[in-house]
């Protein structure tokens, strides 16, 4: 109407000129759409291997509207195995999405290749503060002296115990010790009339595939004070697990299950497993908390230290990006990084933030359990996975042969079998490392 | 027109044809070929030639000769439950062809084929749970305690294979009823004439002349049987709180090492490996049964 009505107000004009008119006005309304639509096509993708994680990448979108209104937030969030295939076959294409999020030890083939960009200078000056990050976060994020990674989240383990169970169990404190985990996990079974375990003393990570299998062994190992494998001056690194500790880990996993039978490969593990009361106690990272209040709100249960210390997987953002796509990508990285975000971030998914000065204490006082994530001793101890380039095929073959050991009851007892074991695995992790021109002398 | 016009106008109509089958079909495999004397990480451009380096560490891996164990017994294991359940299930269609369920027992046994994988394969694995599946509850039911069927080494390869085999039926089924359909009657009247029974019927007439149907069948499903990956991957993946035996198979072999150890030109030597036992068995199955079929 408006058009028309303005059109009718028009002086009168020749044909031709009419023509010119109008097409003046069709060109002038596609350049407006055009930018129009620019506008609009402002997108962030994210690509996540946490896809409880889209709502936190949503959140923060939202939180940079202020500064770009027409902002969209594209999360892709899939599994994580399945996420570092596709950024194996995107990132060398260049088809990868502007935001990736990733843990820097599988980044870091990702950075030597060249396939991921040096974060800009206010990223970077942003990520080298160290009053936001701890040392071991910013050099994490770091490679040859350049910073890529901007800090995200951390995972990092501890125990999850269910106090009904332990008090119908007569424990009122959740273990200490080694030995107390043992001793522990054979009070905490619940068992059929025939003896069979019913609900697992202690749910462990025995069976399935991929690499989490020997993860988790090595933070069990860890307790006894073993790594894995083990960096030396010169950054070789050396297999470590044929020794004391993983004697002592490997035999706690096959009393576990032959001797003491509080747990077997087929029972219900993991987060699922506690949330159904399937397991008594198991070791996991802080995410398991959100899940809890989503899955299982009425669960009583409570978390608490490891012996002696445990493991931490810090996830960072990374972009592979350049020019515009780039400068919004990082700029996302930072506002995921803005203290109303970190809080959202722990509240609301659990996964543990790390930008330390932050004041997260009315989380930790609305849900207590997340206190054995971010209050623990001096003395308790860290170790990651190694930024190496075969880390996963080390801890993937390891982990199958983890697996056969798990259901293999001539290891029960037998020390000697067990150490056989390991000296076999470690030679074939010192093969991986020869291969990729990583391996030391001890 | 001359006879170099004829081949020529040949030569111009089925060179776009070949050009793409060359591309998309043959390309590719040579590809493979070429990666697998090759080191390659698939990020780094350089990609050293090894020679049959990869092949040697291939003998040696006992995470691949577990995973070409694995796929062997089962590639075999359908083979062996599907051609003759589906000859029989075909042959027992066709004997009902006259009665009002006939499409329905055609549809039935067919259907498993056109049901896409991963519901199937959700479905299998409730019925394979070792607590709650209803495959241990009947059994329980004739005394047999309960098995941990997707946990134990062998069993779960068993499970891997009945899947297969689930969704292998109803093509071979359909197949082998197309041949008796068009097998001459003649020889079943002579047949009844002479004092046979359905069953002398079945073993003596259609059994032989269902010969190249049986071979195409065979290699088909073998073929399959060799490139299982999605059946092992539902039934028994790494899912986090979902216990499993992971049957480790050849194509996941692969998948694992190009993909998570990053080692393409090992993945690719893996899958030579598979095309040469594929082609193999695919010479032998051809050489048993035309041969004696012309005989």
């Amino acid at each position: 109407m408006t058009d028309r009505h303005a059109i009718a107000t028009l002086p009168p004009v020749g044909r031709r000129s009419v023509l010119a008119r109008a097409s003046l006005a069709i060109g002038a309304g596609a350049l407006a759409l055009l930018l129009g639509g620019a506008a609009q096509a402002q997108t962030v993708t994210v690509w996540s291997g946490y896809p409880e994680m889209e709502p936190f990448y949503k959140k923060v979108g939202e939180s940079l509207k202020k500064k770009y209104p027409n902002l969209q937030v594209k999360v892709e969030a899939i599994p994580l195995r399945e996420h570092e295939k596709r950024l194996a076959l995107a990132l060398p294409s260049g088809s990868a999405a502007e935001v990736i999020e990733l843990a820097n030890s599988t980044a870091q083939r990702y950075i030597e290749a060249g396939l991921m960009k040096a974060a800009p200078d206010d990223a970077a000056k942003f990520v080298g503060n160290t009053a936001y990050f701890d040392d071991f976060i910013r050099k994490t994020a770091t490679v040859g002296g350049k910073v890529y990674g901007v800090p995200l989240f951390r995972g990092q383990g501890a125990l999850y115990y269910n106090t009904e169970k332990f008090a119908k169990a007569g424990l009122s404190s959740p273990p200490k010790t080694m030995a107390e985990y043992t001793d522990f996990a054979k009070k905490l079974t619940e068992r059929d009339g025939s003896g069979k375990a019913t609900v697992s003393g202690w749910s462990m990570r025995l069976s399935g595939g991929g690499a989490g299998i020997a993860e988790k062994f090595w933070i069990n190992m860890f307790q006894f004070g073993g790594n894995l494998i083990e960096e030396q001056a010169d950054g070789k690194w050396v297999t470590t697990y044929a020794s004391e500790a993983g004697r002592k880990a490997l035999r706690l996993y096959v009393d576990n299950v032959f001797t003491d039978k509080v747990v077997t490969p087929e029972m219900p593990a993991d987060a699922d497993a506690f949330e159904r009361e399937q397991t008594a106690m198991f070791i996991r990272e802080s995410w398991v908390i959100g899940d809890i209040a989503q899955k299982a709100p009425k669960l009583k249960y409570g978390t608490a230290l490891l012996p002696r210390g445990t493991i931490v997987a810090p996830v960072f953002i990374y972009s592979g990006a350049e020019g515009e796509k780039a400068k919004l990508a990082w700029e996302f990285a930072l506002a995921a990084n803005e203290p109303e975000n970190a809080v959202w971030l722990l509240d609301n998914v659990g996964w543990l933030p790390n930008r330390k000065d932050v004041d997260y204490s009315p989380v930790v006082a609305k849900t207590p359990a997340f206190k054995a994530f971010v209050e623990y001793p001096k003395d308790y101890a860290f170790f990651t996975l190694p930024a190496i380039a075969p880390v996963e095929e080390i801890l993937s073959r390891l982990a199958a042969r983890l697996v056969k050991a798990f259901a293999d009851p001539s290891l029960a007892g037998n020390d000697a079998a067990i150490d056989a074991f390991l000296k076999e695995a470690a030679a074939e992790t010192d093969t991986i490392l020869k291969r990729a021109n990583l391996l030391g002398t001890k | 027109m001359t006879a170099l016009q004829r081949w020529g106008f040949v030569a111009a109509a089925l060179l776009p044809t070949l050009a793409i089958y060359a591309f998309v079909r043959l390309y590719p495999i040579g590809d493979v070929l070429f990666l697998s004397m090759h080191e390659w990480n698939i990020i780094s451009r350089v990609r050293p030639f090894i020679g049959f380096e990869n092949f040697v560490e291939l003998y040696g891996d006992p995470l691949f000769r577990e995973a070409l164990r694995n796929t062997a017994v089962i590639a075999f294991g359908v083979l062996l439950i599907t051609v003759p359940l589906a000859m029989v299930l075909a042959a027992l269609i066709h004997a009902r062809t006259a009665s009002r369920l006939a499409p329905f027992f055609e549809t039935a046994v067919f259907l498993p084929h056109v049901v896409s994988l991963v519901p199937a394969a959700m479905a299998w694995k409730w019925i394979f749970d070792a607590r709650l599946g209803p495959l241990n509850a009947v059994l329980s039911l004739f005394g047999v305690s309960p098995k941990a069927w997707l946990f134990d080494p062998v069993l779960s390869v068993v499970c891997v294979m009945v899947l297969c085999s689930w969704q292998a039926l109803g093509y071979a089924v359909l197949i082998f009823l197309v041949g008796i359909k068009n097998l001459p009657a003649s020889l079943y009247e002579a047949a009844k004439l002479d004092g046979a029974g359905p069953i002398q019927s079945f073993l003596f007439i259609t059994v032989p002349l269902l010969k190249p149907i049986t071979l195409y069948v065979s290699v088909v499903t073998l073929v399959a049987g060799f490139n299982v990956y999605g059946q092992a991957f539902v039934l028994a993946s790494d899912a986090q709180g979902a216990p499993g035996q992971l049957v480790r198979v050849l194509v996941l072999d692969m998948l694992e090492n190009g993909f998570r150890n990053y080692r393409v030109g090992y993945a690719a030597a893996e899958a030579v490996v598979l095309l040469l036992v594929v082609l193999a068995l695919t010479g032998i199955q051809f050489g048993l049964l035309r041969d004696r079929s012309r005989a």
